[in-house]
């Protein structure tokens, strides 16, 4: 491509633009708050008014999905007692050798000699641009088109696991019962489509870890976390551009 | 004369050599851990009403200056499980200035209600102090 053509591009905007990107520009303290058809920055504000546009979490109004389903992790209070897990796999019948959520730690110095120990929980991400739907060569996996859970069809997998390479996240594993990948849908089957407003490992969280919500319903308590003034939210590895919808945060 | 002078120096010379190293065994040389004074040296491990709690003696006796009057019998009575197998051995509780919440409130010590993990070993934290077989997907896994 000559270097002239590139002008004659379509102009992608910035909500296109992987998060790394975004942070790139951060690092200017300064973001983009308008540009010229054509790509040229018109104006730049101070990034901390911005934050809540350029970071990890999207606008308000700018869910795709309604329902538009998060999940907040309250990091700090996690004390792996594993409720979540047991939960989870009681009520999608987890094989012992593969997890829908699981739970990392980590010894972390904070000072001379002075260790802290941090849970994670992980799960599926419910990304808005979810890697294994993009490689699945089936469709055994895609995007719900009404609320955004990324779901399985059992059916439609062939086993390849190019979406378990694909998962930034390490979500997905192989269920020989199925000969399928099997994976967390937010508990649709099990539990959000019989009426029940939370998931299972949400609903045996006895510290107040996850807060499984709807993103645009603007009373819900895990909306109002990640908006929450003063605050860090962050994602993980948000340099994939995966656009992930679990939210994880220090309160 | 020189010669007094010289002995008395190297007196004073060993003096000061034999007291320094006594001085620093006492300050920095491992004290050796007594149980009798400072209670067991295994740390005392809770599963109920959550998995995986750790208390451990050596932190609070002979590091921290407590004595076990200081918890024993008021606080915690020292036979082992009679706090895990009361109902009120809760967080809940604890915030109200029980159990460890006598001293963990924000002001004597940091406050129960933050630093969970400090306390909370987990699940994970559980098996390595008690050593059950792994299960899951460590089954078989040689750590």
């Amino acid at each position: 491509m000559k270097i002239n053509d590139l002008e004659k591009l379509k102009n992608e905007g910035a909500d296109a633009l992987p998060s790394e990107e975004r942070r790139r520009f951060l690092r200017f303290g300064l973001a983009v708050t308008g540009v010229f058809v054509g790509g040229s920055v018109l104006s730049l504000t101070s990034a901390r008014n911005a934050e809540s546009a350029m970071g990890p979490v999207p606008a308000a109004g700018s869910f795709p999905y309604s329902p538009h389903y998060t999940m907040v992790m309250r990091q700090n209070r996690c004390i792996d007692c594993e409720r979540c897990m047991e939960a989870c796999v009681k009520t999608n019948s987890v094989p012992s050798y593969g997890y829908r959520t699981t739970i990392l730690q980590q010894e972390r110095e904070i000072g001379k000699g002075e260790k802290e120990r941090v849970f994670m929980p992980v799960l599926c991400n419910h990304c808005n641009r979810p890697p294994c739907v993009r490689v699945c060569p089936t469709t055994a996996t895609y995007k719900d088109k009404k609320n955004g859970i990324v779901m399985m069809d059992y059916k439609r997998c062939i086993g390849c696991k190019t979406c378990m390479a694909a998962c930034p996240y390490n979500a997905r594993y192989f269920k020989e019962e199925n000969r399928a990948v099997d994976k967390c849908n937010f508990c649709f089957d099990t539990r959000l489509s019989k009426g029940e407003s939370k998931t299972a490992c949400a609903a045996a969280c006895p510290a107040g870890v996850r807060i499984f919500g709807d993103l645009t319903d603007y009373n819900s308590e895990a909306y109002k976390l990640i908006h929450k003034p003063e605050k860090v939210v962050w994602v993980l590895r948000p340099e994939t551009g995966a656009m992930p919808n679990v939210f994880y945060m220090n309160d | 004369m020189k010669r007094n002078n010289k002995s008395v120096m190297n007196m004073v010379g060993l003096v000061a050599v034999v007291g320094l190293l006594v001085f620093s065994s006492l300050s920095f040389g491992e004290e050796a851990y007594d149980e009798e004074a400072y209670g067991p040296k295994a740390p005392i491990v809770w599963a109920k009403p959550v998995k995986g709690v750790a208390f451990v003696h050596k932190t609070h006796t002979m590091d921290a200056g407590l004595s076990c009057e200081d918890c024993h019998d008021k606080i915690f009575e020292m036979a082992a499980g009679t706090a895990e197998g009361n109902a009120d051995f809760t967080m809940a509780s604890l915030y109200k200035g029980k159990y460890c919440g006598a001293c963990h409130d924000g002001q004597m010590a940091f406050a129960s209600n933050t630093r969970c993990a400090t306390c909370h070993v987990g699940v994970k934290g559980y098996n390595r102090l008690t050593g059950p077989a792994p299960q899951g997907k460590d089954a078989g896994k040689k750590h």
